[in-house]
């Protein structure tokens, strides 16, 4: 087996993502203050409150169990949460915290779901699906819902093992090709009459980034004709009530901008099942040009014309060494997405709209 | 300065052999140090007239100063104390204690150090001591029985991983039979030689009940020249090897023909 050098999410933000998914408003990290932070960052700009115990060096040596009923018994009485999830650290779990009975011992009102994972407890899903268990055993999801997210995340591991980051031993990061190039390809496309597929695969809130490609293809096919056909994975009635919200923001986002889509491709926690369906959409269109925005390698049958968009960095190394030349980058979606309520527009999208108003192509 | 640590399995005798050890290099002048890693901090008792310390970990959480208590003779002991059973990390509590004694406390015109380290090396902070080099020289207590010796076997395995020199071995006595040449055969078998041979005798049980190491105690006592043997052995030993342990299997065949 290959040693996988580049660093990557690890499974306590992981967990810490699937607690932001579940509406918990307190996420309370259990070891040392600057674990998650920058994951945390994030998820407060998302609305979810984030905290630490903040362990120190004798609580490494005597434990800090005590602290963390302290804790969890302030933050109940101070912010009155609903849902308090609390996520270990390799920090507490490798000394034997017990969270469970320190989250017993709190006898808090909030419902608290006690997530014992830490950074060396395998791919990054393992934090997600132990989040997702400990919310089924509280009755905080249904044991199905449990059930389809668990297969979509081993799904998801088992994509990255085999075309995504954890497929190459070292990927370094890629910004992407240019953005005017690939544009001015999908705008002559068109132009001269020829039909474009594009379709989202995003992986939940990143939707809100890659979308505008959609918005900005229909823009192009609104200014130069051509025909413009739509996939995404985003069923409204699949995932958790965030999710579900989510599809509900970008659909409403997409039908002001003259998107309707061709294909319904599942929920936007399903992107690695709804690339399936994506690529049976795109196979059964034809097109001149085909466009995936998301998590491309979640699509099966890319082929090395196609337009790959996506927001990683080292996933765009990936890409472009398979010879996906036409890969470019969003770098910035998901710092950008995470307090969004509505499509936002994009560097791809903007550049589309330019070449189309400026006649660049 | 001489950096000692004493090693082997639970209950073999390291605490009483370390507090022994200290005391007849302080009667003989040396300015000696004891460090007791075990987080029941009770291996210094003895040399502190039957009184349990503060520990240098409980002391640096509160914020306390006092961490080194002058014992017999003027032995320095810490206690580096640790969780109670069932919590934290002991093995960390270790590492963070030695590296602060080194740092701030141990001197250059100090003569010898003594580690008395807990139970087998069950996890990275009880290597601490011989790891991080805050000893160059290890000593493992045994006695003749098997468990004991595949403990012996265990931490020399361990030092072998960590490429530190073993200067001996020291058979505490159970009064196995052949329990000498049992315990000399294991320290050749392992590239080591036995260093020392403690009896077992009621006044160590005694000296302990008043609070007193055997030194202190019954000086006059052959079990307090046992000691004072072994000290001068240490000192005057050059013989330090890095290990080489056994199969457990070649344990039981050697205990077998001792027999």
């Amino acid at each position: 087996m290959n040693d996988v050098l580049h660093p990557r999410p690890n499974p306590i933000v992981a967990a810490m993502y699937t607690l932001r998914d579940l509406e918990a408003d307190i996420i309370l990290v259990h070891g040392p203050a600057g674990c998650g932070f920058m994951a945390a960052r994030r998820l407060e700009e998302a609305g979810v409150r984030v905290m630490t115990t903040g362990m120190q060096e004798s609580d490494l040596i005597f434990g800090a169990e005590e602290k963390l009923v302290r804790i969890l018994q302030e933050i109940d009485r101070r912010f009155r949460p609903r849902l308090i999830g609390v996520v270990g650290t390799c920090a507490s779990m490798i000394i034997g915290e017990n969270l469970d009975g320190a989250v017993k011992r709190a006898g808090v009102s909030a419902t608290v779901l006690p997530v014992d994972v830490h950074g060396c407890s395998g791919p990054n899903t393992t934090g997600a699906i132990r989040t997702l268990e400990v919310a089924a055993e509280r009755g905080v999801i249904s044991p199905e819902e449990r059930d389809r997210q668990k297969d979509m995340l081993g799904r998801a591991t088992l994509i990255e093992q085999e075309r995504g980051l954890t497929s190459r031993t070292y990927l370094q990061p890629h910004p992407g090709a240019t953005k005017l190039a690939v544009a001015q390809e999908i705008v002559r496309t068109l132009r001269r009459g020829g039909a474009v597929a594009v379709a989202l695969n995003a992986k939940k809130e990143t939707a809100y980034g890659f979308a505008d490609t959609l918005r900005a293809v229909e823009y192009a096919r609104a200014a130069v004709g051509g025909d413009a056909r739509y996939a995404g994975n985003l069923d409204p009635e699949v995932g958790l009530p965030r999710i579900r919200r989510y599809a509900v923001d970008i659909l409403r986002d997409l039908r002001a901008a003259g998107v309707e889509l061709d294909a319904v491709t599942g929920g936007l926690d399903e992107y690695p099942v709804a690339g399936d369906r994506a690529a049976e959409a795109m196979a059964a269109w034809r097109p001149d040009l085909r466009i995936v925005a998301g998590v491309p390698h979640a699509v099966p049958g890319l082929s090395k014309d196609d337009v790959l968009v996506t927001d990683q960095p080292r996933q765009l190394r990936n890409y472009i060494e398979q010879g996906f030349a036409r890969s470019v980058g969003e770098i910035s979606t998901h710092a950008d997405v995470m307090a969004a309520r509505s499509v936002l527009r994009s560097e791809l999208g903007e550049t589309i709209r330019q070449v189309v108003d400026g006649g660049l192509a | 300065m001489r950096q000692i640590a004493v090693y082997g399995k639970g209950g073999i005798g390291k605490s009483t052999i370390s507090a022994n050890l200290a005391a007849s290099f302080a009667e003989s002048g040396l300015r000696t140090w004891y460090i007791g890693c075990d987080p029941k901090s009770d291996g210094s008792m003895t040399l502190l007239g039957g009184r349990q310390v503060p520990t240098f970990l409980e002391q640096m959480k509160k914020g306390g100063r006092e961490v080194v208590f002058e014992g017999f003779r003027g032995v320095r002991c810490v206690e580096t104390g640790g969780p109670l059973a069932g919590v934290g990390c002991a093995g960390r509590g270790i590492i963070v204690a030695v590296q602060e004694l080194a740092k701030h406390h141990f001197r250059q015109e100090d003569d010898v150090l003594i580690y008395d380290v807990p139970g087998d090396v069950v996890c990275g902070g009880f290597a601490a001591p011989v790891r991080e080099r805050y000893a160059n020289e290890v000593y493992i207590v045994t006695s003749g029985e098997y468990l004991a010796l595949y403990a012996a076997n265990n931490i020399a395995r361990g030092l072998a991983n960590l490429n530190v020199n073993l200067g001996g071995i020291v058979c505490n006595s159970r009064e196995v039979a052949n329990e000498e040449e049992v315990v000399r055969r294991f320290a050749e078998a392992i590239g080591s030689h036995l260093i020392g041979f403690v009896p077992r005798s009621p006044v160590v049980r005694e000296s302990e009940n008043h609070g007193r190491t055997v030194i202190e105690h019954a000086p006059g006592d052959a079990q307090a020249d046992a000691y004072r043997r072994l000290g001068r052995a240490i000192l005057e030993n050059e013989r330090l090897a890095v290990p080489t342990p056994l199969d457990p299997q070649a344990i039981r065949d050697m205990l077998r023909e001792t027999r």
